[in-house]
C-alpha cells in the first residue's frame, strides 16, 4: 500500500477499507452455493484493484462505493468466468435463453455473467438505473446507501431497482426491448 | 428515446411500481384493472414486467441475496450497520454486552434485551454456511413444542432470528455455568456426586422426551454446572437450536468449513453419525447421555475428539458405527498405564479407580452406548433409574445372564417391528423411484439437487412422525395412555405402520377395558397389519383381540376382510398353536364354505397334535378342543363337535372362558341334532359362568380368569346359540 502523506488520509483509509469490508461480507453472506470466494478474499482483492493505480482519490463516500462496486463486480465476474471455464473445460456453455426454464437451470456463475452482460446494455440505456443495479448487486448496498450516493430518494431506488430487475428478467427471457 | 416514449415508459414503470406495492393478488387486480383493463397494450406489458419480477426474485435466490434484506429486518432501521457482531452492537431486541465464548457452531455472546421484559439473556450466532431462512424456519416449528418444556434443568430458548448479514441466532436464558466434565474434575467429584448430578441430567432430558423435543447434540459444553444456594444444579442449554441447525450432516460438510462438524463428533450416536442426520429420535440423546456419563466415569470420552478427527471425515464414521469402544475401567486401567510410562504426558489422572467402575458402571454405561439403538436404554428414564438402582445397591438392569441370550431375545421381539418398518421403508424408496423416474423422463436437465430437496421433505415428514413415534412409546412407557391416544391420532395412516406393536397393543388393551370397542379395534386393526409379517403363533393373540373387536363392535364387513386376511397369513402354517387360533378366529360367524375349505389343513394340523401327555396341565388342550369343536360345528358335523367339545371339558386345566366357550358350543350342536334338552342344559351352564363374569367387572378378575377377550368370544357366540336355540332375534345389533 503506498505511504499515506496525512494521517487524515490513513484514517479514510481504514475506515473504507471497512466499508469495503462489511459490503464483501454482505456480498458474500448468502452466497451458500457459490462459496468459492470468501469475504476477505474479495475485500482485499478489491482493495488492491482500488488502490492499484497508486494515488487514487475519492471525492466521496458515494465515489467510493461506486469504485468499491465496480471493483468487487469485476472480481465476481472474473471468478465466475473462471469456474464456469472448469465446469464446462473450456467450452463455455451459452445458456439458452429462449427456453424459459433456464432460470433453474443456471449456475450461480452463470447468473453473474447473465447479469453483468444485462448491465452492460442498461449501461448504455438508462444509465441511473445501471448504477443502481451496480452498487445492490455488485456492491450490496443497501438501498440508503445507494440512495447516499447517488442523491437520490430511497424510493427512487427500490423503483429503479424493481424496474431493473422486471428488465433484466425480461432480457433473459429473450424480450430485446432496449428501453429501459 | 423521444419524449412521447419516455412518457410511455414511465407511464408503465409507475403502474408497475404501484402495483407492485400490493401485495394482496386480487387488491393488485383490482388496481390494474381500473387503471389499465387487461387487453390492453399497457396492461400486457405491466404483466409482463410483474411476472419477470416476480421471476426475478426466484433467479437471483442464490446469485445475489444481497439485494434481499432478512427477513425482520427493515433496512431503514439498519442504519448503523455491521458485519460482525461486536460488543454493544445491537442484534434486533438485543444489545450484546460480552462475549462469552465460541463453540463449534457459533459465537455465543451475553446480551441485555430491554423490551418488552428487562433481563439479560445468551445469543448464539451461528457461524456461516447455513441457510438461515431454513434455519428460522425450523426452529419456528419447533418453537410450540419447546414452548411446552418446563423443568428446572433446562434453559428456555427464548427467541431467534436472523442478523443482519443474513446469519441466524438464537436467544436463550442466560446460564453462568461450567461444563459438567470440567466441574467435576476441578472439584475433584467423588462418584456419588458424579452420578447423582447424572441422574438429574436424565431426568431433564426424560421430561423434554415425554414433551416430545430431542436435543440431538447432548455433550458436556451443553450441560452446564451453576451453584444455586451452595448447591450444584445442572442446566441443559441449546434445546432446540440443534435441530434447527443440524438437519443434515451432509450439507454441513460439504458448505461449511470442518470445524462446524468438528465440534462434537465424539459425542455423536452412530445414526447421527451415519446417516442423512434425519433419521435420529430419543435414542441417540440416550447415546450421548451415555458419552456424558462414560466421560464423567473415565474423565474421558470413549473416542478422543482429537484423535478422531485425525481419522479423517470416512474413518471417524467408521470408528463410531463399528467400533466397540473400551468399557470405562478397562479405559482407565489403559489411561493408567500410558502415565506410568510417559511421565512427561501431563494429561489429568482419571479421577474414579478402575475397581469402582468394573461391574454395574461398566454394564449400565455399555447399554446407553449400543450401536444398535434398540438395544440401548428405551428412555432416559430407565438410565436413570438403573443408575439409582446401582446407588442404592440394587441389581441393575443392564446386567444381563448372557449378551448372547439377550440378543437373540431382542432379535425375536423385533421382529415384526423390523420387518414391518422395512417395509415401509421399501415403499418409500419404491414411490420416491417412481417419481425419480417420472421427473427425469419429464425434464432430462433438471438438477439433482431439486430432487433432494423433494427427498429431504419427505425423510423430514417421516423423521417427524417417528418422533411422535418415539413420544408415543415414552408415554405409553409411563402409562399415560390418554395422552398416547392423541399422539398417535397425530399420526397419518400411512406411517402408523412404523409405530409398532409395542404402543399397539396396551393401547387396544386400555380401549377395550374402557369399553370404546371402536378405538380398540383400530388399534387392533392396525396391530394385525403390523404382524402380517409374521407367521408364528405371536401374532395370533392380536388376532383374537381383533376379531372379537370386530365382531363387538358389530362390523360384519370389516370382521369378514379380517378372516380372509387371517386366512390368508396362515394358510400354510404347520404350527398347531397357530392353526387353532385361526380356526377360531375365524369363525365366529357361521362361515361359507370356501372359508371351511381353506380351514382344513388347519384342522388338520391342530388334530395332529392330539393327544397330549398324560398328567399335561396346559391350557392348550381344552382351547384346541373348542377350536376344533366349532369348526365342526361350522362344518355340521354335530356329532364330531360334540366329541371334540365333551373332550375339551375333561382336561386337568379348566380356564374359564374356554370351559364357558365350550358349553356354547356344544349347546348349539345338540340343537344341532335335535336334543334341545341337552342343548339348553349346556347353554345354561354357560351362561352362569359369562353373566357371572360380566356382573363383576370384566377388567376385575386375575389372569388365571382368563382375559377379557376370551370372554367376550365366549359371549359372542353365545348371543348365536341363544338366538338359535331361544328363537330369539338379538344376534347382532
Amino acid at each position: 500500500m503506498t505511504s499515506p502523506k496525512h494521517k487524515e488520509a490513513e484514517n479514510l483509509l481504514v475506515g473504507m477499507y471497512d466499508d469495503l469490508r462489511r459490503l464483501a461480507t454482505t456480498r458474500i453472506a448468502h452466497e451458500k452455493q457459490a462459496q468459492t470466494l470468501q469475504a476477505t478474499a474479495l475485500v482485499h482483492e478489491a482493495w488492491l484493484r482500488l488502490t492499484a493505480k497508486g494515488d487514487q482519490t475519492w471525492q466521496s463516500r458515494g465515489h467510493f462505493f461506486g469504485a468499491a462496486s465496480e471493483a468487487m463486480r469485476r472480481i465476481l465476474i472474473d471468478n465466475a468466468r473462471r469456474k464456469a471455464r472448469v465446469k464446462h473445460g473450456g467450452d463455455q456453455e451459452r445458456v439458452n435463453s429462449q427456453e424459459m426454464n433456464f432460470l433453474a437451470e443456471t449456475t450461480p456463475e452463470e447468473k453473474v455473467l447473465l447479469i453483468d452482460e444485462g448491465l452492460k446494455k442498461l449501461e448504455v440505456s438508462n444509465p441511473e438505473r445501471a448504477k443502481v443495479v451496480l452498487l445492490k448487486f455488485f456492491g450490496g448496498l443497501t438501498n440508503k446507501e445507494v440512495g447516499e450516493s447517488l442523491g437520490m430518494s430511497e424510493r427512487s431506488v427500490d423503483r429503479h431497482w424493481a424496474c431493473a430487475k422486471a428488465w433484466l428478467l425480461q432480457w433473459m427471457n429473450g424480450a430485446d426491448s432496449n428501453e429501459a | 428515446m423521444d419524449s412521447a416514449m419516455e412518457d410511455e415508459a414511465s407511464q408503465r414503470e409507475t403502474l408497475f411500481y404501484d402495483a407492485l406495492q400490493i401485495s394482496d393478488p386480487a387488491e393488485r387486480e383490482e388496481f390494474l384493472e381500473q387503471s389499465c383493463p387487461s387487453g390492453s397494450p399497457l396492461r400486457a406489458a405491466v404483466d409482463a414486467m410483474l411476472a419477470a419480477h416476480d421471476q426475478a426474485d426466484a433467479f437471483l435466490v442464490g446469485s445475489d441475496p444481497a439485494m434481499k434484506p432478512p427477513a425482520g429486518l427493515d433496512e431503514s432501521t439498519s442504519a448503523c450497520s455491521y458485519t460482525d457482531a461486536s460488543i454493544g452492537s445491537w442484534i434486533g431486541l438485543y444489545k450484546l454486552v460480552q462475549w462469552l465464548g465460541e463453540g463449534g457452531g457459533g459465537v455465543v455472546y451475553m446480551a441485555e434485551q430491554e423490551e418488552p421484559v428487562q433481563r439479560q439473556v445468551a445469543l448464539k450466532i451461528i457461524k456461516l454456511g447455513m441457510d438461515t431462512r431454513r434455519v428460522i424456519a425450523r426452529f419456528e416449528a419447533e418453537r410450540q413444542v419447546l414452548a411446552l418444556m418446563n423443568h428446572p434443568n433446562i434453559a428456555h430458548v427464548l427467541d431467534a432470528g436472523a442478523t443482519e448479514t443474513g446469519r441466524p441466532f438464537f436467544v436463550m436464558e442466560l446460564v453462568h455455568g461450567v461444563r459438567i466434565t470440567d466441574y467435576c474434575e476441578l472439584n475433584h467429584v467423588p462418584l456419588r456426586q458424579r452420578l447423582e448430578l447424572f441422574q438429574q441430567v436424565c431426568l431433564a432430558i426424560q421430561h423434554a422426551h415425554q414433551k416430545g423435543v430431542i436435543h440431538r447434540d447432548i455433550k458436556p459444553s451443553n450441560i452446564l454446572i451453576t451453584i444455586r444456594d451452595g448447591i450444584p444444579v445442572p442446566k441443559i442449554i441449546d434445546f432446540g437450536i440443534a435441530k434447527a441447525t443440524t438437519g443434515r450432516l451432509s450439507e454441513r460438510t460439504i458448505y461449511a468449513s470442518a470445524e462446524q462438524v468438528i465440534g462434537t463428533p465424539a459425542y455423536m450416536s452412530p445414526e447421527q453419525m451415519q446417516g442423512s442426520g434425519l433419521d435420529v429420535d430419543t435414542r441417540s440423546d440416550i447415546y450421548s447421555l451415555g458419552v456424558v456419563l462414560y466421560e464423567l466415569l473415565a474423565s474421558r470420552p470413549p473416542f478422543d475428539n482429537l484423535a478422531l478427527l485425525r481419522l479423517g471425515m470416512d474413518e471417524m464414521r467408521r470408528t463410531i458405527v463399528a467400533r466397540e469402544p473400551l468399557r470405562p475401567s478397562a479405559r482407565v486401567e489403559a489411561l493408567l498405564r500410558d502415565r506410568a510410562r510417559e511421565t512427561g504426558r501431563h494429561a489429568p489422572a482419571p479421577e474414579i479407580p478402575a475397581a469402582r467402575l468394573r461391574g454395574d458402571l461398566d454394564s449400565i454405561v455399555m447399554k446407553a452406548l449400543e450401536k444398535d439403538r434398540s438395544r440401548r436404554y428405551e428412555t432416559a428414564n430407565g438410565l436413570a433409574i438403573d443408575i439409582r438402582r446401582y446407588l442404592a445397591d440394587e441389581p441393575i438392569s443392564a446386567r444381563p445372564p448372557s449378551r448372547l441370550y439377550q440378543f437373540r431375545k431382542l432379535v425375536r421381539r423385533n421382529k415384526v417391528i423390523f420387518l414391518a418398518a422395512a417395509a415401509v421403508t421399501a415403499a418409500l424408496v419404491l414411490g420416491l423411484g417412481t417419481s425419480t423416474w417420472l421427473f427425469f423422463k419429464e425434464r432430462e436437465s433438471r438438477r439433482q439437487a431439486e430432487l433432494g430437496r423433494a427427498n429431504e421433505m419427505l425423510l423430514r415428514e417421516q423423521a417427524e412422525q417417528r418422533e411422535k413415534i418415539a413420544k408415543a412409546v415414552v408415554l405409553v412407557e409411563q402409562n399415560q395412555l390418554d395422552e398416547a391416544d392423541r399422539v398417535i391420532g397425530e399420526i397419518p395412516s400411512a406411517s402408523i405402520a412404523m409405530v409398532g406393536e409395542a404402543v399397539f397393543r396396551p393401547l387396544a388393551d386400555w380401549a377395550a377395558s374402557a369399553g370404546r370397542y371402536k378405538r380398540a379395534a383400530e388399534y387392533l386393526s392396525m396391530l394385525v397389519q403390523v404382524d402380517q409379517y409374521e407367521t408364528s403363533a405371536v401374532s395370533t393373540v392380536d388376532h383374537t383381540e381383533c376379531a372379537v373387536a370386530l365382531m363387538e363392535l358389530g362390523d360384519i364387513a370389516a370382521y369378514k376382510r379380517f378372516c380372509l386376511r387371517s386366512v390368508r397369513q396362515f394358510e400354510s402354517t404347520k404350527d398347531p398353536l397357530s392353526a387353532e387360533r385361526t380356526i377360531k378366529n375365524t369363525l365366529l360367524l357361521p362361515a361359507d364354505e370356501h372359508l371351511l375349505a381353506a380351514l382344513a389343513p388347519m384342522a388338520e394340523v391342530a388334530a395332529k397334535s392330539f393327544p397330549p401327555a398324560p398328567g399335561d396341565r396346559s391350557w392348550i388342550w381344552p382351547y384346541r378342543c373348542l377350536s376344533l369343536a366349532l369348526l365342526e360345528y361350522r362344518r355340521g358335523n354335530y356329532s364330531a363337535a360334540i366329541d371334540w367339545g365333551k373332550c375339551g371339558l375333561g382336561y386337568i386345566a379348566q380356564p374359564p372362558p374356554c370351559i364357558a366357550a365350550i358349553h356354547v358350543v356344544l349347546a348349539m350342536a345338540y340343537q344341532g341334532i335335535g336334543q334341545t334338552d341337552n342343548a339348553r342344559e349346556e347353554l345354561s351352564k354357560s351362561r352362569e359362568m359369562i353373566d357371572s363374569k360380566f356382573k363383576g367387572g370384566l377388567y376385575t378378575g386375575r389372569h388365571a380368569d382368563g382375559l377379557w377377550f376370551d370372554w367376550l368370544l365366549a359371549r359372542i357366540l353365545e348371543r348365536e346359540a341363544i338366538a338359535d336355540i331361544e328363537g330369539e332375534h338379538r344376534l347382532l345389533k
